[in-house]
C-alpha cells in the first residue's frame, strides 16, 4: 500500500507538472483540491481521471465515485485497491 | 503623449530588459531556457510550470517589466491595463504536443488541451496581475508594427490608461519574445511610434 501511495505522489507529481513538489511535500490524508493541501485545479481532476486509466487501467466514470475517490492520497489508493481486488 | 516606459525581449538564448542583458542561457542546466528565467526571477508562482511555453512566455516578459517597473501594479485600477498581444504561429506549438498526446502516447492530456488556443496567454496576465481591462490576441501573418499602434490607439482612446503589449513568437524550439509598457504622460521612455515598436518589439531587431 505504501509503495502504491508513492507511486501515485510520483505520477501526480510527473503528470500535473508540479515541478515545485516533492514526494515527501505531499501528505498522504492531505486534501487534493483545497488550497491548503495540494491546491489542484478541475484541469488536474480531468488528468487524475486520464492518469488512472493510463497507470491503474481503472476507467473513473461515475462523477460522484471519483469526488471521493480524489479526496486525498489515502483515499485515491484505497480506491485503487478496491477496483484491483 | 504616449510612450514605451519598459520593454522585454527573450531569444533563444538571452532575455533583455531595455535593450541591456539581464540573463543568458546556461546550456549546461537541467533545466529549461524558460525555467531558468522563471528561477532568476525568484517568484513563486507554481501555475508557471503548468502553463504552455506561449503563456510562460507572456509570463516571464510581463514579470521581468515587473520587477523593472514595480509600480506597474499599483498605478493602475484594474480596469485600466489593457493586453495587446499578437504572433503568427497562434498555439500551434501547444496544438502539436496535444496532437501527439493522442495520437503517439494514447491518451488526450487535458492540461495541454487548454492551451490550445493563442489568447489563452491573456487569461494568464489577467488572472496573474488583476489586468482586467480590455485584451486583444491576434495572428497575423507577420510582425506589423501598424497593428500594434493602431489597435493601441484605440484601446487608449476607449478608456486604457496603459497597454501592456507583446510579440510572442514560439514554435517548435523558436523563441522571439518580446514585452512592451505603453503608457501616458510619462516623461521618460521611448516615444510610442512605429520606429520604436519596431526597435522594442520586432524579432528581428533584437537588442
Amino acid at each position: 500500500m505504501d509503495s502504491l501511495k508513492e507511486d501515485l505522489k510520483k505520477h501526480i507529481i510527473e503528470e500535473l507538472n508540479l515541478e515545485d513538489l516533492q514526494v515527501s511535500d505531499i501528505d498522504d490524508d492531505a486534501l487534493l483540491f483545497s488550497a491548503d493541501g495540494v491546491g489542484l485545479d478541475s484541469i488536474d481532476a480531468l488528468e487524475l481521471i486520464v492518469l488512472m486509466e493510463k497507470f491503474y487501467g481503472i476507467q473513473v466514470t461515475n462523477p460522484d465515485e471519483g469526488k471521493e475517490a480524489f479526496l486525498t492520497i489515502n483515499t485515491m489508493a484505497d480506491y485503487i485497491e478496491k477496483k484491483k481486488s | 503623449m504616449r510612450s514605451i516606459t519598459a520593454y522585454c525581449q527573450i531569444s533563444e538564448d538571452a532575455c533583455y530588459v531595455n535593450g541591456d542583458v539581464v540573463a543568458q542561457k546556461n546550456e549546461e542546466s537541467p533545466d529549461s531556457w524558460f525555467k531558468q528565467l522563471y528561477k532568476d526571477l525568484a517568484i513563486e508562482y507554481p501555475k508557471f510550470y503548468k502553463m504552455d511555453m506561449l503563456s510562460q512566455a507572456g509570463f516571464l516578459g510581463s514579470e521581468f517589466i515587473k520587477q523593472t517597473y514595480p509600480g506597474l501594479i499599483s498605478s493602475y485600477a484594474e480596469d485600466e491595463v489593457a493586453l495587446l498581444f499578437a504572433n503568427s504561429e497562434s498555439s500551434a506549438d501547444t496544438d502539436i504536443r496535444f496532437k501527439e498526446s493522442y495520437q503517439d502516447k494514447g491518451s488526450p492530456s487535458p492540461s495541454l488541451f487548454v492551451y490550445t488556443l493563442p489568447n489563452i496567454v491573456l487569461g494568464e496576465l489577467a488572472i496573474r496581475n488583476k489586468f482586467y481591462g480590455e485584451n486583444m490576441f491576434a495572428v497575423l501573418p507577420k510582425f506589423a508594427p501598424d497593428f500594434f499602434l493602431q489597435y493601441g490607439q484605440i484601446m487608449f482612446e476607449t478608456g486604457s490608461k496603459a497597454v501592456l503589449a507583446g510579440w510572442l513568437g514560439i514554435l517548435e524550439g523558436k523563441v522571439e519574445v518580446s514585452v512592451f509598457l505603453i503608457e501616458q504622460n510619462k516623461p521618460d521612455g521611448l516615444q510610442f511610434n512605429k520606429q520604436n515598436v519596431i526597435k522594442c518589439a520586432s524579432p528581428d531587431d533584437q537588442a
